[in-house]
C-alpha cells in the first residue's frame, strides 16, 4: 500500500517536474540565449503589427476578444490603438501615458497610479528586451522548435497581488514576440497576439505625439 | 440697510435654506405600489458594458461585465480596455457583499462602499417592501426603500406607472445620487446605465456593447 503510494506520489511528481507548458522543455544553460536575445533587440529599432487580444475570465464562459494596431519605437514609444469591438488608444512617450476612449481623453503623469504605469511598462519592456533586465521579475526560459517562452514571476507586493505571472513567446526567427499572456492572481487571463509583423519600419513622431 | 431688513433677509434666507434642504417635503406620502417598481428590475444574465467614469477632472475607462451566476448572485467586475483588472464585485443572491479583487489603487473603504451602493441602486437590491413607502407629487410617485445601513433609494416612475424615470439614493432629506437607463431596455436589460453623483463630481456612463465576447 505505501509503495503504491509512493509511486502515485512520484508520477505526480514527474508531471509537474516538467512543467506547465505543454511542448516546452525549461532551458537549463540560458546564457547564450541571453546572448542573442541582446544581440537581436539591439538592432530592433521598430516593430508594427496588428494584434488580437483574448481575455478569458474564470466568471465568464466566453472569451472576451479585442483587436487593433500596436507600434513600437526605441526607446519606449508605444502605441496600442483597438478598433473592434470598440476604440481605445493608449500611447506612452517618455515615461507619460496617454488615453483617448471615444471622445474622451486622459493625460497620466509619471507619478499617478503607480500600478497602471508599471503593467505598460512590463509591454515596452516585452518588445524591447529589457525584460530579462528588469528587477521587479524573476523568470524561467522555456523552449519549442519554434519558439521560446520566458516566464516572468513578479517580486514587488504591488504586482504580485495582480499578476501570478507574464509569459512571453518569442519567435524564433527574428526573436520578436509572438504573444504576450498576462496571468492573473485571480486566474484571469488576458493574450495580446502580433501577427503581420514589420520589423524596423519608419514610424512617424506623430504616432506616438502626446497632444 | 435697515435692521428689519436685514432680518427679512435672513429670515427669506432661512427658508428658502429650510425648504432647500429637504426636495421630499412637498410630495404627499401614499401607500406603496411594490408591482409598480418590481416590473422594471433589470435583469444582468451576462452583459458586458464600455464604460467610462470621470471623477473631478480623471477619466478612467474599460469594460464593465454583469453577470448573473449559477447560485443567483450576482458578480460586477471592472478591467480597462487592456485587460487590466480594476475591481471585482459580488453581491449574494438576497444580501451580502463581496469584493474578490480590487487594484491597490482603489482599495480604500469609501471608494468600495460608494461603488457598492451605487451598484446597489441599480441592481434593485435591498427592497424590503414592509418598510417602504410612496411619496407623490403632480408628475412623478416616487417609491422609497429605506437602506438599513441609512439612506432611502427612490425608484421614481411616472403617475401610471408605465415608465421609470430615475434611480435616486438619497439621505433622509436630499438625493446624493441619480441613475438612469437612458437607452433602450431589452429583455429587462438595459442597454445604456448612467450614474449621476450629485454631492460631488463623480459620473460613471455604461454602454452595451455586443462582439466582444467569443467562444
Amino acid at each position: 500500500m505505501f509503495r503504491s503510494l509512493m509511486l502515485v506520489g512520484l508520477f505526480f511528481l514527474c508531471l509537474s517536474s516538467r512543467g506547465q507548458y505543454p511542448g516546452y522543455t525549461e532551458m537549463k544553460n540560458t546564457e547564450s540565449f541571453k546572448k542573442s536575445f541582446i544581440q537581436s533587440t539591439a538592432t530592433t529599432e521598430s516593430l508594427q503589427a496588428d494584434f488580437i487580444q483574448e481575455k478569458t475570465m474564470t466568471m465568464l464562459s466566453e472569451k472576451m476578444v479585442s483587436s487593433g494596431k500596436f507600434c513600437f519605437r526605441k526607446k519606449d514609444r508605444l502605441r496600442m490603438e483597438y478598433l473592434q469591438p470598440y476604440t481605445y488608444l493608449l500611447i506612452l512617450n517618455d515615461g507619460k501615458i496617454y488615453v483617448k476612449d471615444g471622445q474622451k481623453e486622459n493625460k497620466i503623469s509619471a507619478g499617478s497610479n503607480p500600478v497602471f504605469r508599471q503593467v505598460n511598462r512590463i509591454l515596452i519592456d516585452c518588445v524591447s528586451g529589457n525584460m530579462l533586465d528588469n528587477p521587479d521579475f524573476q523568470y524561467r526560459i522555456f523552449e519549442n522548435a519554434g519558439s521560446w517562452l520566458i516566464e516572468f514571476k513578479p517580486m514587488a507586493k504591488n504586482l504580485k497581488e495582480l499578476y501570478k505571472n507574464i509569459n512571453i513567446v518569442l519567435d524564433k526567427k527574428d526573436f520578436t514576440a509572438t504573444a504576450i499572456g498576462m496571468y492573473d492572481a485571480t486566474g484571469d487571463k488576458t493574450v495580446i497576439r502580433f501577427q503581420n509583423k514589420e520589423l524596423n519600419a519608419q514610424i512617424p513622431d506623430s504616432q506616438f505625439n502626446i497632444p | 440697510m435697515p435692521r428689519s431688513l436685514i432680518r427679512s433677509l435672513i429670515f427669506l434666507s432661512g427658508v428658502m435654506w429650510f425648504g432647500s434642504c429637504n426636495s421630499y417635503r412637498h410630495m404627499q406620502k401614499s401607500q406603496p405600489r411594490e408591482n409598480c417598481v418590481l416590473q422594471f428590475k433589470p435583469e444582468f444574465y451576462r452583459v458586458i458594458y464600455k464604460t467610462s467614469a470621470d471623477v473631478k477632472k480623471i477619466h478612467i475607462s474599460g469594460l464593465l461585465i454583469i453577470k448573473k451566476m449559477s447560485d443567483n448572485s450576482t458578480r460586477i467586475l471592472f478591467t480597462n480596455e487592456m485587460g487590466f483588472p480594476f475591481f471585482d464585485f459580488g453581491f449574494g443572491a438576497d444580501s451580502g457583499f463581496t469584493v474578490y479583487q480590487i487594484t491597490p489603487d482603489m482599495n480604500k473603504k469609501y471608494l468600495i462602499k460608494t461603488l457598492r451602493k451605487d451598484f446597489e441602486l441599480i441592481l434593485f437590491r435591498n427592497m424590503d417592501s414592509t418598510s417602504s413607502y410612496t411619496l407623490k407629487d403632480s408628475q412623478l410617485v416616487y417609491h422609497a426603500y429605506p437602506q438599513t445601513g441609512g439612506g432611502i433609494n427612490y425608484y421614481v416612475t411616472d403617475i401610471p406607472c408605465r415608465h421609470l424615470v430615475k434611480m435616486q439614493r438619497a439621505s433622509e432629506k436630499k438625493p446624493v445620487v441619480e441613475a438612469s437607463f437612458p437607452g433602450n431596455i431589452y429583455g429587462n436589460e438595459p442597454d445604456s446605465i448612467l450614474i449621476r453623483h450629485l454631492n460631488f463630481n463623480f459620473t460613471i456612463s455604461l454602454k452595451k456593447i455586443t462582439g466582444l465576447a467569443a467562444e
